[in-house]
């Protein structure tokens, strides 16, 4: 009789000295406790969820539109001090078009696309004003994908973007209380991710790169500028926090 | 605030001196010697405009035109870091 090589995922075959267990039985969870135990074999662990894991985002369109040349950004390698030139002044940039695509550019983590995209934000959330409230609701997917890709670097960059979001223009913050059940999930998977260093110095507070204090950060700004509902909305999406302003 | 004091057209500095701690004049020098230029003044000739654009709530610079044309925008806030501090030239007329 041909032994067919398909297992069903969730036995796995046992060997047993003298014994092969067929894995189309259906063994009773029970007795698979039983056999691991007598025979000091040690138990498969169950497999991972992924819930830390990171996950790639494959390209871009930031990196597509960069490499084309299409944004009104001076590429050079002679800037001192961190800055973009630009090209065109801010206020004449079409903010439907190009805000959404620099926050698509934050899931980016090479350089130079991570430091263009991370520096292009921060500049036109600093010169937008009243641009950038029409454009909140074409910023919940790019800001949604790269707090999905639960990178380290990606996720810090993420929420100091959204604490500068909420008060880079009036009325944001509370643009923001409907698409909290998209983006806030990922703060509640990452919201405990300390370090328990004892009694040294946690390097990385300093340098605000601490995920579970960026975390409580950010939501303390969503709920100061949120409005009235923005408690009540958070406590549903993070269960665990606690707000600064009722207290 | 002595660079400020006397506006010749087209006259070079008498002196520089390298700042040791941070202030508003150094953080303004900063800023325009990062977009290429030595100071306001020399600003002013080679764009050939008394409008330089300043934050409202304290004054400090906000956009600047290099001198190929591109906009450098700087933060409402202090720029200059430590780092940069004794880097910075403040030139006097």
């Amino acid at each position: 009789m041909m032994k067919t090589k398909q297992q069903q995922p969730c036995i796995n075959k046992v060997k047993l000295p003298g014994k092969m267990v067929n894995p189309r039985e259906k063994v009773p969870f029970t007795q698979q406790v039983d056999i691991y135990d007598r025979n000091n074999i040690t138990k498969p662990e169950p497999p991972l969820a992924g819930a830390f894991k990171e996950r790639n985002t494959g390209g871009t369109s930031f990196k597509k539109f960069y490499e084309r040349g299409d944004f009104p950004i001076a590429l050079e390698h002679d800037t001192k001090g961190n800055k973009i030139a630009w090209k065109v002044e801010i206020e004449k940039l079409d903010y439907h078009h190009y805000l959404p695509l620099f926050f698509d550019g934050l899931c980016e983590t090479c350089h130079p696309y991570e430091f263009f995209a991370r520096q292009g934000v921060h500049d036109m959330l600093e010169h937008g004003g009243s641009k950038i409230l029409p454009v909140i609701p074409q910023l919940i997917i790019p800001i949604k994908n790269a707090l999905n890709t639960r990178c380290h670097k990606v996720l810090c960059t993420t929420l100091k973007v959204l604490q500068h979001l909420v008060v880079s223009a009036e009325m944001v913050g509370e643009a923001l209380v409907p698409y909290y059940r998209q983006i806030l999930p990922v703060f509640n998977i990452f919201k405990n991710k300390n370090l328990n260093s004892g009694d040294g110095i946690d390097y990385s507070q300093q340098k605000r790169e601490n995920v579970g204090d960026l975390i409580q950060e950010t939501l303390e700004a969503f709920e100061r500028y949120g409005g009235e509902d923005a408690f009540i909305n958070i406590k549903y999406m993070v269960p665990t926090y606690e707000s600064c302003m009722l207290n | 605030m002595a660079a400020a004091v006397r506006m010749p057209s087209a006259n070079q500095p008498k002196s520089m001196t390298r700042p040791t701690r941070w202030s508003d004049v150094v953080e303004e020098a900063y800023r325009f010697q990062i977009a290429g230029y030595r100071d306001e003044i020399e600003y002013r000739e080679v764009q050939k405009t008394d409008h330089v654009d300043r934050w409202p709530h304290n004054g400090y610079v906000k956009k600047l035109v290099r001198r190929d044309g591109c906009f450098y925008y700087y933060n409402r806030t202090r720029e200059c870091p430590d780092k940069q501090i004794n880097k910075t030239k403040l030139y006097e007329y």
